[in-house]
């Protein structure tokens, strides 16, 4: 009996030091980069987020630039990637035996865990190098393309999720396919459709690999067409800490806050209402 | 006239032969109860009548189905379901949309409404007839899904009746219903009849007796008998059909 219990309690206190490992990185990584960034942004100010790059070991200026051009980015992705998605996740619930339908749902799975760089490269042969220049569209194009199998996926599985009841009782009234989809079983998942648009935005919001070759960047110019390059939070992270300059490091502290709060910002409300989002 | 006859009527799901040879003539405003065990394919031989069954790739049929004479396999499936409406054994409104909104859905989007005035009198129309409309009268804006389940069944059979169907499949619609709520349901049954045919599913002979003017009894997916129900129930000519009404079987 006793034995048992001391097991019991070993097996408790195992499994909760292997959760407490599992989450710690998270905690770690909010909290060293509220600490860093945060004094950076009370230095900075409102500049830090309207103003541009300071120049090297000159005090902070602002990363206004990266936040338009992250901002640019994520809405011509939308733009460019969501309503493709939403079709296709419509196609393959509403196909799920025909051979294309089959085939879609295998490659959704395949292109969620695609390396995204690749991604990034495959849009450099085809916009960059054709157009001679990095430029918001191919940038928004390749976030459309590493965003596009979460929001088809969470199509897919909100209108399957639908009681077949529905579905029954919206063709017994003679509507046609079309309107069955559309006017009914759309408005059912909405709340399911919209957290995967949610994800798919959250998740290219803090892309870095996909903008690489595509984007180009922007540090000291704000958005001048979507044929020029453009910046973004991440990418200039990624340039500001490989240079040598303290400033920079410090730049790179707040931008990395700033990209922590827009991503909890639009993540946040999702998992909270994720309750409602089962029917 | 019958409203709907069936000829030879063979139903398969992939392999298996769930309906064998079921020849019915439904006569029109008349209610026509098919009744039977669980599983011996009531509710697949109803499903059948309004092309709902079609939607399942793996249902073929055999066979033939004539609305009032006319093969309904020679209309298109979107006009058959509009001439036969159908009410579910769980009560379906759309969660997510109005009163008003349900019984509106099927006017609006077959564009069998000119104007908002007279979807507005249709509507009204629809929920009197169900003997819904006292109850929601001053919520019909209000979301389906805060009506009790005997009144969203109700709601269910408003909506199929806006679109003036001339036959209406119920499949066990009181199954899921207190036994109040079932009473509403049956008496609203005397009530249309008057204007339509109603087709019912029953696993209970009692209610067959109570509501139908006609009884087929469905055993392993062959029809049994069919005829007059007081006739059947008083003099049934099969040994299965007595065994069934006096509780022996299923």
């Amino acid at each position: 009996m006793l034995v048992r219990k001391i097991k019991d309690k070993l097996f408790i206190v195992g499994i909760a030091t292997l959760t407490f490992l599992t989450i710690l990185p998270l905690f770690h990584i909010v909290f060293s980069v509220a600490v860093e960034g945060l004094p950076v942004l009370l230095k900075g100010g409102w500049n830090f987020i309207t103003g541009t790059l300071a120049p090297p070991d000159d005090g902070l200026g602002g990363i206004g630039p990266a936040i338009v051009g992250t901002f640019v980015l994520t809405f011509l992705a939308s733009l460019l990637g969501l309503p493709i998605a939403i079709l296709t996740g419509i196609y393959a619930a509403e196909y799920p035996n025909s051979l294309l339908g089959k085939a879609t749902k295998t490659l959704l799975m395949i292109m969620m865990e695609f390396p995204t760089i690749l991604v990034g490269l495959f849009v450099m042969q085809i916009l960059v190098v054709p157009m001679g220049s990095y430029s918001a569209l191919a940038g928004a194009l390749a976030l459309a393309i590493v965003m596009m199998p979460y929001v088809a996926v969470y199509t897919e599985e909100a209108l399957r999720g639908i009681p077949k009841k529905y579905r029954e009782g919206a063709f017994a009234l003679g509507l046609t396919r079309f309107n069955v989809v559309f006017r009914v079983l759309i408005g059912l998942a909405r709340k399911g459709i919209l957290t995967g648009v949610l994800i798919g935005i959250a998740k290219v919001a803090g892309e870095t690999a996909p903008l690489l070759f595509t984007a180009g960047g922007a540090t000291r110019t704000y958005f001048e067409g979507i044929n020029r390059p453009v910046g973004a939070i991440p990418l200039l992270i990624y340039d500001l800490v490989q240079q040598p300059y303290k400033n920079y490091h410090e730049i790179a502290w707040g931008a990395s806050l700033l990209l922590l709060i827009i991503f909890l910002a639009i993540f946040l409300p999702i998992r909270l209402s994720l309750k409602e989002v089962k029917l | 006239m019958n409203a709907i006859e069936t000829e030879d009527l063979h139903i398969y799901y992939g392999k298996n032969h769930v309906i064998k040879g079921v020849n019915l003539e439904i006569p029109e405003k008349s209610v026509f109860a098919i009744m039977g065990p669980s599983g011996c394919g009531k509710s697949t031989l109803l499903r059948s009548l309004n092309r709902l069954l079609e939607l399942n790739e793996d249902a073929k049929i055999k066979g033939d189905i004539r609305l009032f004479g006319k093969s309904v396999f020679d209309m298109d499936p979107i006009i058959v379901r509009r001439e036969i409406g159908m009410v579910f054994q769980h009560p379906n409104p759309f969660p997510h949309m109005s009163i008003f909104d349900n019984v509106a859905l099927g006017l609006k989007l077959n564009k069998l409404v000119k104007s908002k005035n007279e979807l507005k009198k249709i509507v009204k129309w629809a929920l009197e007839k169900s003997a819904l409309w006292d109850e929601v009268k001053d919520k019909l804006h209000e979301p389906a899904s805060a009506l009790s389940g005997g009144q969203m069944q109700r709601l269910c059979i408003a909506r199929a009746i806006a679109l003036k169907p001339k036959v209406l499949l119920m499949d066990e619609p009181t199954a899921n219903l207190d036994p109040v709520s079932a009473r509403k349901i049956e008496e609203l049954i005397f009530e249309l009849k008057k204007d339509l045919t109603i087709v019912i599913v029953t696993h209970s002979p009692a209610q067959a007796a109570r509501v139908s003017d006609y009884v087929a009894f469905l055993y392993l997916g062959k029809l049994i008998e069919v005829g007059k129900t007081e006739d059947i129930f008083e003099n049934p000519k099969e040994e299965l059909t007595e065994k069934y009404l006096t509780g022996r079987m299923g």
